[in-house]
């Protein structure tokens, strides 16, 4: 020691910290700097409801699907910042998914059309609102009888008045929900004689078999259904409802299911025939286990024992449909699942009809209309809020006899393929900036309002049409309404008047502060069976090849949410993939075809080919080869254009008459030369190698109430690594020597002194299904960049919140199971990338949290590097320019920091939400009050799955949560103690790799 | 629970009257009465705040006059400094509540003035020259520390603005040690998080 200099002249850390100090110097010109002139600018007039610094809630309704989900919108200083649930809502109750919370990024896309524009040959010429409402008019006169509209609006006033405005004008009208339950609505008409769809409740079912009904993301309301079914699967008092997933690939719903049945394509039929045998349904007594067997591909033991399970619980549960299941025989296997639930007593318990969810109008009735086009029976065709161009496969000739249609003219927000065809386009506001409703089922209507000033000048369509209308006068004239606004209220007048409501307008305001107009559910419908004559036919493909062509739903719905950099950059919940479409080959096949993930597949079939990156999954039959829906646009603004391929170019058109099969062809797979890209996804190791991180304890041992050690103990295996005494000792004291609190007395330490709340959170992972609601929550709440698909390959995005997906099984005999952990940072006590930073951004608060100090950060990424987690992101470029473009960059919280290039940020625990609480309740003199605080992951959850507070407190729901005996913390033999406690997952009987024991 | 707000009629919140406004001749006023208290402004003669400190504003509004020798209250302008993070600046209403009818008692007050009811007339917020900002990394809950120091704590960071013809720095706000100084000495957090997120 006596040869080392008593004061070293300068240490690796000093040179650090003073290079720190001279780039915050340098920083300050930008930053901190007095010769920057700022403006003010007050409001002429004060709006009442605007107070600067605080938000201002609105009621409102989600018009992103059919399920129509209440929202509350937080706007600040006049423009929304965030979507959530309403709590008051029957159908989200305060939840919101991800397509949902992208709705904001609809609102301020910098791809939407800004103004009315008219075609000049090949390119657009803005026009003035007056000089386009004027067009349409002179076009709509003469058209009388001659006019076409294809709406994707939902069911509600504005629908109504479209329908009738077509009738007034003689036209044709056609509403089009590509992803529609068409087979669903028409089995439902075969067999009990009701052409509408029912409701379902997941969460009562003690059962549950889907027939590749994608209910947790595409299939009906996945927010519903999601809660539902985490109430119904997620562990509680013992049990949990088992779920059998048949079909012939594992989508996010099939990943999250106890048991997934492999079938081959189209033979669910069989399957669900055999089950509904088995519970007594008259009829169906040549529907053998054997003969399902056979069939299916799956061995008759296996139907035999699910048909048994399913018989046993009480209710049951079983659903089909979907674009998954979607073959020609589509209409059978919804109406053999019909039977099923008939004869297993469901019927009123867990489907339940009367709710009459919202439908389109179906395949066949757009192919007519299209056909009319063909024939020139139209001479002016509008379309609002659809894209069929798009959603139709090319094979269907759709484009084509479009453009026949002399006048097109398109309402859409964003220069979409269709819209491209036009002559005309009159862009809408967004639902945020207008008046509006919807009824998305019986019992059920929800008010829009405008929550801000429109950000373009766009006009609503009813005030167009209102307005053209005028001008157009003729049978048109009778919509003489002065403004959409007073047309829609006039209709709500006319409903409080049928509800026996005196005061109009204060039943009118009180609906719009609630959101809307729920009635409680009405007892469910009796139904009968009005024909039990359910057949199976044998599936038949178009096409040679080798591999059935199987297109799935992903985050990116029928292909509308395909420009919105939050879903882009949200890695799909299975395969973590980012930015990109691909296609998924199954280990077998991929040996067979000789290919490795990111090497090119050129996909063919009778009607068209694509190439994509191919990507292997073990979730998948070897003879099935599947890609995501919704890339491949052509138009639809500077995110989705040309990225990806389009699926649909492989289909075929559908039969006279008939649903569009999304199951319909067989594809020749080959490798497309050499070409190879590398897949952006955001996984590391897709397995967990021994490292604790997504636990699992089988059903029989939690419901005995054993901890995760116990349970560990009893199979002889250790829970992580053993450490010695001495490293056991050593962190004993670290907490003490960190805060320097003593027991009983608080702490003692300068600015640790005195008493504080210590924040934790606790996620159970049998509540989790991975959909990811919670990531884009976080992107909305906390001013996320995206990265784009070529940092997501270097490994830079920065989801603060992800949904780590490892895989259990897989391999030969052991089913494939996938485990689904959110991963955030896990505010250690002991936390690894505190004493490596050099400059003390990274530092333990006195409430527990870890925080990370923006403007002390010199960007080390020291921190980084130590973290075990791996929840700490460097912000690489100045995504903080180029991720929000205007206007999207009127969506930024104004609470949070917008992190520049150079820093290293992650999860906070929405401290802005913290400290905002803590703020209120000073100013009312108040203690805070437990669950008062809810960041933005666990506000989303669908499932309920993410629990916020104060683990000081005993009575807290997290510290509840927390003494739950599945708790555990990952990583807990690196000592870090975390925060967040996760609630391992729990599993049937011969579901996963820890189901027995 | 949070409480919901209903959208109006969005014309409602423009349609102004502002016809009148423009047309009303300024009369002259009297001398305001002062009370025993209040701070004599001086009078400043046209051109001669080029040397006052402080930015020029577009509108040559004097503090020292609104909250000096009038004494109206700092929170009738600053409307939500003490229940938001942000203290608010007035609108143009709050402006013309008065100057409907009060137009000035000089010919330099009348100039300004003038101006006021002209923005008012066209609809054009006057577009002020912001005099203390925060780096954005920071984040100051004006609320807290009314709540904390009482209405009148103002004077602490700004300076004593009621003697100000014209609002200049006096602190340099965004300089750390000048908050962590208070803080200290009043013995509250000095925790990063507290400011930084």
């Amino acid at each position: 020691m006596s040869d080392e200099p008593e004061t070293p002249p300068m240490d690796r850390r000093r040179f650090l910290t003073v290079l720190g100090a001279s780039t915050a110097t340098a920083a300050a010109v930008s930053g901190c700097s007095t010769s920057r002139v700022e403006k003010l600018i007050p409001y002429l007039v004060q709006s009442e409801d605007q107070v600067p610094g605080i938000p201002t809630w609105y009621a409102s309704t989600c018009t992103e699907c059919d399920a129509g989900c209440g929202l509350h919108v937080k706007t600040r200083e006049g423009r929304a910042i965030k979507l959530e649930g309403n709590p008051d809502h029957p159908v989200n109750r305060g939840k919101l998914c991800v397509q949902g919370q992208s709705a904001l990024q609809g609102l301020y896309n910098p791809d939407r059309i800004k103004a009315p524009m008219v075609r000049n040959g090949s390119a657009w010429q803005e026009i003035k609102w007056d000089d386009a409402i004027a067009r349409l008019a002179a076009k709509l006169g003469p058209a009388q009888g001659k006019v076409a509209v294809i709406s994707g609006a939902g069911r509600g006033s504005f629908d109504d008045f479209l329908g009738e405005w077509t009738a007034a004008s003689g036209g044709k009208m056609v509403r089009h929900a590509p992803h529609d339950l068409e087979a669903v609505r028409a089995a439902n008409k075969q067999v009990f004689g009701v052409d509408a769809l029912a409701a379902h409740d997941f969460g009562k079912a003690r059962y549950i078999v889907s027939f590749g009904a994608d209910f947790l993301e595409s299939w009906g309301p996945s927010v519903e259904n999601q809660r539902g079914f985490a109430d119904a699967h997620g562990f509680h008092d013992g049990t949990m409802a088992k779920f059998v997933y048949v079909a012939p690939r594992a989508s996010l719903t099939g990943l999250n299911a106890d048991e997934f049945v492999a079938v081959k394509p189209g033979s669910e039929t069989a399957f669900a025939l055999a089950l509904a045998n088995a519970a007594g349904a008259a009829g169906l007594s040549q529907y053998t286990p054997e003969m399902a067997a056979q069939e299916t591909g799956v061995p008759a033991e296996t139907i035999r024992r699910i048909a048994k399970e399913f018989a046993a619980a009480k209710p049951s549960l079983a659903v089909a449909g979907g674009i998954g299941a979607q073959s020609a025989g589509a209409a059978e296997l919804c109406a053999a699942v019909n039977l099923l639930n008939q004869a297993a007593g469901n019927i009123g318990q867990t489907v339940l009809f009367g709710a009459d969810l919202q439908s389109g109008d179906g395949q066949a009735a757009l192919d007519a209309l299209a056909a009319g086009m063909d024939q020139g029976q139209f001479q002016v065709v509008l379309v609002h809020e659809a894209n069929p161009v798009y959603t139709q496969p090319r094979s269907t000739g759709f484009a084509a006899r479009f453009r026949k249609v002399p006048f097109k003219v398109s309402t859409a927000m964003v220069l979409d393929e269709t819209a491209a065809l036009c002559d005309l386009l009159l862009p809408t506001h967004h639902a945020l900036e207008r008046w509006d409703d919807a009824r998305p089922r019986a019992g059920i209507t929800g008010l829009m309002q405008p929550v801000m000033e429109p950000v373009f000048t766009t006009m609503a369509t009813g005030d167009v049409l209102l307005k053209a209308s005028q001008k157009a006068a003729g049978p048109l004239a009778r919509f003489n309404a002065p403004s959409w606004e007073a047309y829609l209220k006039a209709r709500w007048a006319d409903i409080a008047r049928a509800r026996g409501s005196a005061d109009a307008d204060g039943f009118w305001r009180e609906s719009l502060a609630r959101g809307g107009v729920y009635d409680e559910p009405a007892a469910p419908a009796a139904v009968k069976v009005a024909s039990a004559a359910v057949t199976y036919t044998k599936p038949a493909f178009e096409g040679d090849g080798e591999y059935t062509f199987l297109p799935h739903v992903t985050t990116f719905g029928d292909g509308r949410f395909t420009n919105r950099p939050w879903v882009l950059e949200l890695s799909d919940p299975v395969t973590k993939i980012t930015w990109t479409s691909w296609v998924e080959v199954s280990p077998a096949a991929a040996k067979r075809i000789d290919v490795r993930e990111g090497e090119i597949l050129r996909l063919t079939s009778p009607h068209g080919s694509i190439e994509v990156p191919a990507y292997i999954y073990a979730g998948l039959r070897d003879d099935v080869v599947s890609v995501p829906l919704g890339y491949g646009h052509t138009e639809y603004g500077r995110f989705a254009a040309n990225r990806g391929a389009n699926a649909l170019d492989l289909l075929g058109p559908p039969k006279a008459g008939g649903f569009l099969p999304f199951v319909a062809t067989r594809v020749r797979v080959e490798r497309a030369g050499n070409a190879y890209s590398k897949v952006p996804k955001t996984e590391g190791v897709p397995r967990q190698l021994g490292r604790h991180i997504a636990e699992a304890m089988p059903l029989a041992a939690a419901a005995k109430g054993l901890s995760l050690e116990e349970w560990y103990k009893g199979i002889g295996e250790p829970l992580g690594e053993e450490h010695p005494p001495v490293e056991v000792e050593a962190i004993k004291g670290w907490r003490q020597m960190q805060v320097g609190r003593t027991e009983g007395h608080g702490r003692r330490l300068g600015n640790y002194a005195g008493d504080h709340p210590m924040w934790g959170m606790a996620i159970d992972l049998s509540r989790c299904t991975g959909c990811s609601a919670c990531v884009t929550a976080c992107y909305a709440e906390n001013n996320i960049p995206w990265v784009g698909e070529d940092d997501v390959r270097k490994g830079r995005e920065m989801t603060w919140m992800r949904i780590e997906r490892y895989w259990e099984g897989g391999e030969a005999d052991k089913p494939l199971e996938a485990r689904f952990v959110p991963m955030l940072c896990q505010h250690c006590d002991n936390a690894p990338c505190e004493p490596v930073c050099p400059v003390y951004a990274a530092y333990h608060t006195v409430d527990g949290l870890n925080g990370q100090v923006y403007n002390r950060c010199v960007g080390t990424r020291y921190c980084g590097n130590n973290c075990p987690y791996k929840v700490r992101y460097f912000n690489w470029y100045k995504y903080n320019e180029r991720a929000f473009p205007a206007p999207l960059n009127l969506q930024l919280n104004p609470d949070v920091t917008v992190r520049a290039r150079g820093v290293m940020e992650k999860c906070t625990f929405c401290i802005q939400r913290i400290r905002g609480a803590q703020h209120t309740a000073r100013l009312e003199d108040r203690e805070l009050k437990d669950g008062e605080i809810v960041t933005a992951c666990a506000q989303a959850c669908p499932s309920d799955a993410i629990v916020f507070g104060n683990m000081k407190d005993g009575d807290s729901r997290v510290a509840k949560i927390k003494r739950d005996p599945r708790g555990y913390h990952v990583l807990e033999d690196v000592n870090t103690r975390p925060a967040v406690t996760y609630l391992a997952k729990v599993l049937h009987a011969g579901s996963g790799q820890r189901a027995e024991g | 629970m949070r409480k919901l707000f209903v959208s109006v009629a969005r014309a409602a919140t423009v349609a102004i009257v502002a016809a009148f406004v423009a047309g009303t001749p300024a009369r002259a006023q009297q001398a305001p009465a002062r009370t025993a208290d209040s701070i004599a402004a001086p009078v400043i003669a046209k051109g001669d705040s080029a040397k006052l400190k402080g930015p020029r504003q577009p509108v040559f509004f004097r503090h020292d006059l609104h909250a000096g020798a009038y004494k109206i209250q700092c929170q009738y302008c600053h409307y939500s400094v003490a229940v938001s993070n942000e203290p608010g600046i007035p609108s143009m209403q709050t402006c013309m509540g008065c100057h409907l009818v009060i137009g000035g008692s000089d010919s330099a007050n009348k100039a300004e003035i003038k101006k006021v009811r002209q923005a008012w007339a066209d609809k054009k917020p006057i577009e002020w020259t912001r005099v203390h900002y925060l780096a954005r990394h920071v984040h100051f809950p004006h609320s807290q520390h009314i709540k904390a120091m009482g209405p009148v704590a103002c004077a602490t960071c700004h300076g004593d603005i009621a003697r100000m013809p014209q609002v200049y720095k006096v602190n340099n706000v965004n300089n750390m040690g000048w908050c962590i100084n208070c803080h200290l000495e009043r013995k509250v957090t000095r925790d990063c998080s507290a400011c930084h997120y």
